[in-house]
């Protein structure tokens, strides 16, 4: 199939790319003073972290348009889009506590990212056993549809609460985990980060999208091996 | 003046599933018998000298009303399982919408009826002062129940005819029903402190906020679930 | 590496996220990679 082996080409292309990124993060990106070498979790982390917000927001899109055109190829790219979402997801919710731990002095907070992150995981979750649930692929595609749409939506609840919180219980942070305003030399690790991670989404979800499709061959066919 | 069909329907729908449930019962009664349960006990597991009542009730609360909210939503459905009734109520000639406003009031007043008893009994076995601010614990409930009710219905729907339609559902709808859920607790929380009503405008301002985008997506959602 | 004193000495943690997002990035795309392989046979 064509597009699966674009598909691992891409993957491929990103792994490598990835241990560049380690590399560049590890050995040639200078220390952070604050916060030492655990800082350089954010070069993994926050890249994580957008994409794992970014697939919510392709599934929930990718939703709406299935409920208007029905296009199984619609809802084969949200389901593709969870199931890698859900990993970026796993990524959110492990480097961040240990991230948090020598920072804050604590493994969890309900802090803007991790808060996020956790909605994420349980809305990746939902959607993937749901759709583990229904049995007919139509009713499957349409109670998917609708629950990654409810996702989207809740997202920007999720931020809007977080804001809110926040600024009725200011937490006692010791050290900000840095964000933007980086000095050129982390400013690229992470650029180069962000464009890796990019490139992995992109060659995981066209891989799931053919394993899809590759599945619903095989169940027309007859039977799943 | 007559009401639109629309309305008339919806109402209809309603006034059967909760004709229904008040023949029968069981609902209410185990609703009921869970509720007072629960507080108990909470009441007899706390130790006084460690969590004020202040703050360990409110949780309490939204937690007891929360499993009653999925009580009832696990059984919207399933009334229409047996001998295909759902198809029934779809070959009638009333909009999908109607099916679903119809569904949610039922499970709003059923819940209602929950939280009316369990109040009560909240401020009995933890001794907060909940008839002062009756009005202000009432509105804090209403929006919140309408929260998690709308998008419940809205879900049960598709959970129903699954293999485990009793566990998938609250999974499902767990991440939407923690943010009113947080709302809620908080606000109670400050009702029974007694703090100033302008404390908790803002969270009351995101479970309205929360309720009418959820009601609106909810029912503009709910054909998909039904049609074929 | 280059470490500057006065900086806290955290380099552990550093490395474990890095191992764990190596093995849930690999694993990932180990499990696609068998998941089509099978899929694939018949």
């Amino acid at each position: 199939m064509r597009l699966l082996r674009a598909g691992r080409w891409i993957t491929g292309i990103a792994l490598v790319l990835l241990a560049g990124v380690y590399v560049r993060a590890l050995a040639y990106t200078p220390v952070e003073r604050a916060q030492g070498l655990a800082q350089k979790i954010f070069y993994l982390h926050v890249p994580a972290a957008i994409w794992a917000e970014g697939a919510m927001i392709l599934v929930g899109v990718a939703s709406i348009v299935y409920l208007f055109l029905k296009d199984p190829r619609l809802d084969r790219f949200a389901h593709a889009s969870a199931e890698v979402g859900t990993v970026f997801a796993v990524l959110m919710l492990t480097t961040g506590p240990i991230w948090g731990k020598p920072i804050w002095g604590t493994w969890w907070t309900w802090d803007a990212r991790l808060t996020l992150a956790l909605f994420l995981f349980l809305l990746y979750v939902g959607y993937l056993l749901l759709r583990g649930a229904v049995a007919d692929p139509a009713s499957r595609a349409r109670f998917a549809a609708v629950l990654g749409i409810c996702g989207m939506i809740l997202v920007p609840f999720v931020h809007l609460s977080v804001y809110m919180f926040r600024t009725l219980h200011p937490m006692p942070i010791v050290l900000k985990p840095s964000e933007p305003s980086l000095p050129g030399s982390m400013l690229t690790t992470w650029l180069m980060s962000v464009g890796v991670f990019t490139l992995l989404y992109v060659g995981f979800v066209i891989q799931r999208y053919a394993l899809s499709y590759l599945n619903e061959q095989l169940e027309a066919a007859g039977g799943i091996p | 003046m007559r009401l639109p069909d629309s309305v008339r329907h919806a109402w209809a729908i309603a006034a059967k599933d909760l004709l229904v449930e008040f023949r029968s019962r069981t609902g209410i009664l185990s609703a009921g018998v869970f509720v007072v349960l629960v507080l108990m006990v909470f009441n007899f597991g706390r130790d006084p000298t460690a969590v004020s009542n202040i703050v360990l009730a409110p949780s309490i609360l939204w937690v007891t009303f929360t499993f009653a909210a999925i009580l009832a939503l696990n059984r919207a459905f399933q009334l229409e399982l047996e001998n295909q009734a759902l198809d029934g109520l779809l070959l009638a000639p009333i909009e999908r919408g109607s099916i679903y406003l119809g569904k949610l009031v039922a499970n709003l007043l059923f819940v209602a009826s929950v939280e009316v008893l369990g109040v009560p009994l909240v401020a009995l076995f933890f001794n907060v002062e909940v008839w002062a601010h009756i009005g202000t614990l009432a509105g804090i409930i209403v929006l919140a129940t309408i929260g998690f009710v709308s998008i419940g219905t809205l879900f049960s729907a598709m959970t129903v005819r699954t293999r485990f339609a009793e566990l998938l559902l609250p999974v499902v709808l767990l991440p939407f029903m923690i943010l009113p859920l947080m709302w809620a607790t908080l606000a109670t929380t400050s009702v029974f402190a007694d703090r100033p009503l302008n404390e908790i405008a803002g969270w009351l301002k995101m479970l309205a906020g929360y309720d009418i985008v959820f009601v609106v997506v909810s029912l503009l959602l709910f054909p998909a679930t039904v049609n074929e | 590496m280059q470490v500057p004193e006065a900086v806290p000495q955290n380099g552990g943690y550093m490395v474990a996220a890095y191992i764990v997002v190596a093995v849930v990035i690999l694993g990932y795309a180990l499990s696609l990679y068998l998941r089509t392989r099978r899929s694939l046979r018949p």
